[in-house]
């Protein structure tokens, strides 16, 4: 009831693999993201876009699992973007160091427009 | 609506990961009643959240016999929120908080940002530790104050 409230989805766009989070990104979301990540990565994924939508609750402990895909995404030498967030978790994601480590854009398509340059 | 007697609503619920969805939806409730925007109703929420899960998760360590309470009070533009535990585990109040850089270098625990999503987003924010053992963390905002950005 309370802790099954996120559901994640991958797909391919543009050369860039796609993780769609829509829900809450809390402790109980831990599972589905890395296993998201990992297949994106087990798939050759250069550049990974976790696109949200309808998240009106992201804690510090989903924040904790976006900072240890930014771990992986260091060790893979792969490029990260954020794209769908809300003004306000926009302003956590920064807050908390986020923004350093992946941009962090309005929509999807603005997010794509922004891997294309680099993207192959 | 702004109200200027004193009005104040209490929570209470099982130190269960969760329920303090259920607390920051009252609080939030409440704090749009007496007239915040909206930027403050979502920094109310998140900073809320936090407190209720370290009240969980340190205070009362996941067990889900033991009650948080949320005591929230609004008086004179003051918006009050007093978020209740056992105080079973301290919240190492005097550690330095682990850096983004450290936690993705791999020098420390991924989690531990909430105290610091806590202080940036209320107005102010103490820990206080009560007579009777349990442990308070109090959080204020001032209704005629902007949005921190």
């Amino acid at each position: 009831m309370l802790e099954d409230e996120l559901n994640v989805s991958t797909r391919q766009r543009d050369g860039v693999a796609i993780i769609d989070l829509i829900g809450d990104v809390t402790t109980f979301a831990e599972e589905k993201i890395n296993e998201a990540y990992r297949q994106v990565t087990s798939e050759g994924a250069r550049h990974v876009l976790l696109n949200f939508r309808q998240n009106d609750y992201i804690n510090s402990a989903g924040i904790a699992i976006l900072i240890g895909i930014v771990t992986e995404v260091n060790r893979h030498n792969q490029k990260l973007a954020f794209s769908g967030l809300s003004q306000h978790f926009q302003k956590i994601f920064r807050m908390v160091g986020l923004a350093q480590y992946a941009d962090i854009y309005q929509d999807e398509d603005e997010a794509l427009q922004g891997l294309m340059p680099t993207a192959t | 609506m702004i109200m200027s007697h004193s009005t104040q609503i209490h929570i209470s619920f099982p130190s269960v990961l969760g329920y303090e969805k259920v607390a920051r939806d009252a609080v939030a409730s409440f704090a749009k009643f007496v007239g915040f925007d909206s930027h403050r109703l979502e920094d109310i929420k998140t900073a809320l959240g936090e407190a209720c899960i370290n009240a969980i998760e340190h205070g009362n360590l996941l067990n889900a016999d033991l009650r948080v309470h949320v005591l929230c009070t609004y008086e004179h533009n003051r918006f009050l929120v007093k978020v209740f535990d056992q105080g079973l585990k301290d919240y190492n109040k005097a550690t330095k908080p682990i850096s983004i850089e450290e936690k993705v270098a791999g020098l420390g625990t991924l989690r531990g940002m909430g105290l610091m999503i806590i202080t940036e987003l209320a107005d102010e924010s103490a820990f206080f530790d009560e007579s009777d053992g349990s442990s308070c963390l109090q959080l204020t905002w001032y209704c005629d104050l902007a949005s921190k950005t």
